[in-house]
C-alpha cells in the first residue's frame, strides 16, 4: 500500500506540471507550397520556420508551427483557415498569398475571433476589413503610389502603362494614376491585357506610338517577363525606362537579368537594404536554404517575431491583449526600422523602397539583382488612414 | 493612325498566326487520321523549347543545331508515345484518347517541372537575329521575320509531301478509310505512328521558335493550345489549307482586335468560332464526317 501510494505521489509530481502548463502559443502558416508558385511560397515557410526557431520561447514554452498548402486557391485556403483555426487551434495565421485567398482566411479570422496577419496579399480590401485582420507587409497602394509618386519625380513625365486586366491591375492603376496626377506626371495612354497573353508585341507597339518616358507594367510573373522581352525586342527599351509592379528574384532568373536590367520596381524589402540585421538574415537564409530571402519571406518572419513579441508584452495570447500590445507599438527588426501598426485600421507601415535591377556584370554575389535607388517615408507611400473608407 | 503602325501590326498577327499554323497542322493531321484529340499536343510544344534549351546549353548556345535537333528528338518521344500508349486506345471512342492525352500532357509538365524546376529558364534571341530589319514600308524584328519564313517553307513542305508524295497519297486515304489500305497490303499502324511523330514534331519546331520571343516554363503549351483547338475549328478538321487559313485569321484578328477593340481582343476568336461553329460546323475545309 505504501509503495502504491508512492508511486501515486511521484507519478502525480511528474505529470501535474505538464497538466498544469497553459497551451503553447501556435503559429498558423498557409502558403502555397505546390504548384508553379511554389517557388514563392517555399520562401515563405523558410521565413515562417526560421522565426519560430530563433525566438525559441514565449510564455514559457516552445512556439509551436503549423504549415499548410492551399496551392493558390481560394477555396483550399478557406479550409486551410478553418482546420487550422477549429482543429489545430492555433492563434494566429500568418502569409497566404493570393488576395481571394487571404479575403477567406480573414472571414474565418473574424468568425473565430482568432488574429490573420496578412503578410502576402496585396489587396487594399484587407485593410482594417476587420478587427482580427492586421494587414503586414505590402499593400496595392503602397506598390502603385511608390512607383507613381518616386518615378515622377526621377524618371520622366511621360508615362504609360501596361495593365493585367483583373481586380489587381485595376487597383493598381487607380493608385498609379491618383499618384502620378499628384506629382505632375502625365498619363498617355494604357492598355489592359488579358492574363496569360504570350505575345505582348501588339501592345508594345501602341505603347510606343505613345512615345512615353516611361513604361509601366502593372503586371506579375511570366507576363512581366514576356511584357518586357517584347519592349527589348522592339527597341522600346532603349527608349523608355520600364517600371514594374512587382518583380521577383525568381522572375529575374526564370527571364534572365539581362531582360531586366535597368528596370524599375517598389518593395517593402530587399535583402540588401541596409536595415541592421537583414544581412545577416539573408546570410543565414542563404546558409540554410540555398537561396536568398525575398521580401514576402521577411515579412512572414516579421510578422510572426512581432506577433511573440506582443505576446510576451500581454502576457497572454488573447487576441485582444496581443491587438492591445501590437497597436500603435514601434518596432525595429531587419525587416521595419522602424514600423508600426497603426491602431486605426491595423495596417503595418514601414519604409517604402525603389530598387533597380543591375546589369548582368554588376551582380557580384549570387542573387544581388537590385540596387536600392530611391526610398518613401511611410506616411507618403502608405494610404492615409480611413482612405477606403474603413477604420476602427 | 499612320500606315506603318497598322502594318507592323499586320506583321505581328501574321508571326503570332506562324505558331497557331505549325501546331494545328500537327493537330488536325493527328485528328483528321487517327481520330485523337491530342491535348498533349501544347505539352510537346513545351518539350520543344525545352529540348532547345538543353540543346544550347550542352552546345554553346548553336541555335541552329537546336532548330534542326529539337524538332527530331521531340517527334522521336512522339512516336513512342503512339506506339506505346495511344495506339492502343483507337479501338474505343475519341474521349479515351482524349483522357488519355490529357493525363500524358499532366505527366510531361510535371516531369519538366522537377527536372527543370518550375521557374522557367532565359532564352534570347539568337544572335544572327538580333535587331531589326528595314522592309522599306515597316521596320520589323529580324528574329519575327525569320518565323513567318520558317512556317511559310514548313507549311508548303507539308502540303507538298501531302499532296505530291506517294506516302502522303497513303496517308491522306489513311485519312478517309484506314481498314482499306489496310486491306490493300500497307502497313498502317506504322503510318499512324509516322503521322503522330510528325504532329509532334512540328509542335516541337513551334516550341524552338517560341522560345526566344516569350518565356520557357512548364505550363507555356496550356493556353496556346486552347487557341489553336479554335484554329483547328474554324479552319477544319484534318485539312492542311484550313489550319493555314484558320491560323492567320486567328493570329490577326487578336492583333488587330488589340488596336481596334481591346477590350474584346481575346474573345474576338471565341465569337469567331461560335459564328463558323453556327453557319459551317465543319470549318473553312473540314470534311462533313466529323462535325455534320
Amino acid at each position: 500500500m505504501k509503495k502504491v501510494f508512492l508511486l501515486f505521489v511521484i507519478s502525480l509530481l511528474v505529470i501535474s506540471p505538464v497538466a498544469m502548463a497553459k497551451e503553447p502559443v501556435k503559429v498558423g502558416l498557409i502558403s502555397v507550397l505546390s504548384g508553379p508558385l511554389a517557388v514563392i511560397g517555399k520562401g515563405e515557410e523558410y521565413g515562417g520556420r526560421m522565426a519560430v526557431e530563433d525566438y525559441g520561447e514565449v510564455l514559457g514554452q516552445k512556439v509551436e508551427l503549423i504549415i499548410k498548402d492551399h496551392a493558390y486557391n481560394p477555396g483550399l485556403a478557406n479550409e486551410r483557415a478553418k482546420e487550422l483555426y477549429e482543429k489545430d487551434k492555433v492563434d494566429v495565421i500568418t502569409a497566404c498569398p493570393n488576395s481571394a485567398a487571404a479575403l477567406a482566411v480573414s472571414d474565418q479570422a473574424l468568425r473565430h475571433k482568432r488574429l490573420f496577419i496578412s503578410t502576402s496579399a496585396g489587396t487594399c480590401d484587407l485593410i482594417a476589413k476587420n478587427r482580427y485582420t492586421i494587414k503586414w507587409n505590402y499593400n496595392d497602394y503602397m506598390l502603385a503610389t511608390t512607383v507613381g509618386r518616386w518615378g515622377a519625380r526621377h524618371l520622366g513625365k511621360r508615362w504609360y502603362t501596361i495593365t493585367a486586366d483583373y481586380a489587381w491591375g485595376h487597383d493598381l492603376l487607380k493608385y498609379f494614376t491618383a499618384a502620378l496626377k499628384e506629382e505632375g506626371g502625365v498619363h498617355v495612354g494604357n492598355d489592359m491585357v488579358a492574363l496569360g497573353t504570350a505575345d505582348f508585341s501588339p501592345y508594345i507597339l501602341k505603347a510606343k506610338k505613345a512615345e512615353p518616358d516611361v513604361l509601366v507594367l502593372l503586371n506579375v510573373g511570366k507576363d512581366a517577363a514576356n511584357s518586357t522581352k517584347a519592349a527589348v525586342e522592339y527597341g522600346l527599351k532603349e527608349k523608355v525606362k520600364i517600371v514594374h509592379a512587382l518583380l521577383f528574384e525568381v522572375d529575374i532568373k526564370g527571364a534572365g537579368i539581362e531582360t531586366f536590367t535597368g528596370d524599375y520596381v517598389a518593395a517593402s524589402w530587399n535583402w540588401q537594404v541596409d536595415t541592421p540585421g537583414a544581412r545577416d538574415f539573408a546570410d543565414r537564409f542563404y546558409k540554410k536554404f540555398g537561396e536568398r530571402p525575398h521580401f514576402m519571406a521577411a515579412a512572414v518572419y516579421s510578422s510572426v517575431w512581432q506577433y511573440l513579441e506582443a505576446v510576451k508584452r500581454a502576457k497572454s495570447k488573447d487576441p485582444e491583449a496581443v491587438k492591445k500590445a501590437l497597436k500603435g507599438h514601434t518596432f525595429r527588426d531587419f525587416f521595419a526600422n522602424p514600423g508600426y501598426v497603426r491602431a486605426e485600421d491595423l495596417l503595418q507601415v514601414g519604409k517604402a523602397y525603389l530598387l533597380r535591377v543591375k546589369k548582368p556584370g554588376e551582380v557580384k554575389e549570387k542573387e544581388a539583382f537590385f540596387e536600392i535607388v530611391g526610398t518613401l517615408p511611410p506616411e507618403k507611400a502608405h494610404p492615409p488612414v480611413g482612405f477606403f473608407g474603413r477604420k476602427f | 493612325m499612320d500606315i506603318e503602325y497598322i502594318f507592323a501590326q499586320l506583321f505581328n498577327g501574321l508571326m503570332l498566326g506562324s505558331f497557331y499554323i505549325l501546331l494545328s497542322l500537327g493537330l488536325s493531321i493527328v485528328f483528321g487520321m487517327l481520330g485523337v484529340v491530342n491535348f498533349a499536343h501544347g505539352a510537346i510544344y513545351m518539350l520543344g523549347a525545352y529540348a532547345a534549351y538543353t540543346i544550347c546549353q550542352v552546345f554553346a548556345q548553336s541555335f541552329w543545331l537546336a532548330l534542326i535537333l529539337s524538332p527530331i528528338i521531340v517527334g522521336i518521344i512522339g512516336m513512342v508515345l503512339e506506339a506505346t500508349l495511344i495506339r492502343r486506345l483507337y479501338a474505343f471512342a475519341h474521349f479515351y484518347n482524349l483522357l488519355l492525352t490529357f493525363g500524358v500532357m499532366l505527366c510531361i509538365e510535371e516531369v519538366v517541372s522537377i527536372i527543370y524546376t518550375p521557374i522557367g529558364k532565359p532564352f534570347g534571341t539568337p544572335g544572327t537575329f538580333v535587331g531589326s530589319l528595314d522592309l522599306g514600308f515597316i521596320i520589323f524584328p529580324r528574329y519575327r521575320i525569320f518565323i513567318i519564313l520558317i512556317t511559310m517553307i514548313c507549311s508548303i513542305g507539308m502540303w507538298l509531301f501531302l499532296a505530291k508524295t506517294k506516302l502522303g497519297a497513303i496517308i491522306r486515304a489513311g485519312t478517309d478509310d484506314s481498314e482499306m489500305v489496310s486491306a490493300l497490303g500497307i502497313d498502317i499502324s506504322r503510318i499512324f505512328t509516322l503521322v503522330f511523330g510528325m504532329g509532334a514534331a512540328l509542335a516541337g519546331l513551334a516550341g524552338v521558335l517560341a522560345a526566344p520571343v516569350q518565356n520557357i516554363f512548364p505550363y507555356m503549351g496550356g493556353s496556346i493550345l486552347v487557341e489553336t483547338f479554335v484554329v483547328v475549328i474554324i479552319g477544319g478538321m484534318g485539312s492542311i489549307v484550313g489550319s493555314i487559313l484558320g491560323g492567320l485569321i486567328i493570329g490577326e484578328l487578336i492583333t488587330l482586335g488589340v488596336i481596334f477593340w481591346p477590350p474584346v481582343a481575346n474573345t474576338l476568336i471565341f465569337i469567331f468560332m461560335a459564328l463558323i461553329l453556327l453557319l459551317r460546323p465543319r470549318g473553312f475545309f473540314g470534311r462533313a464526317k466529323f462535325f455534320e
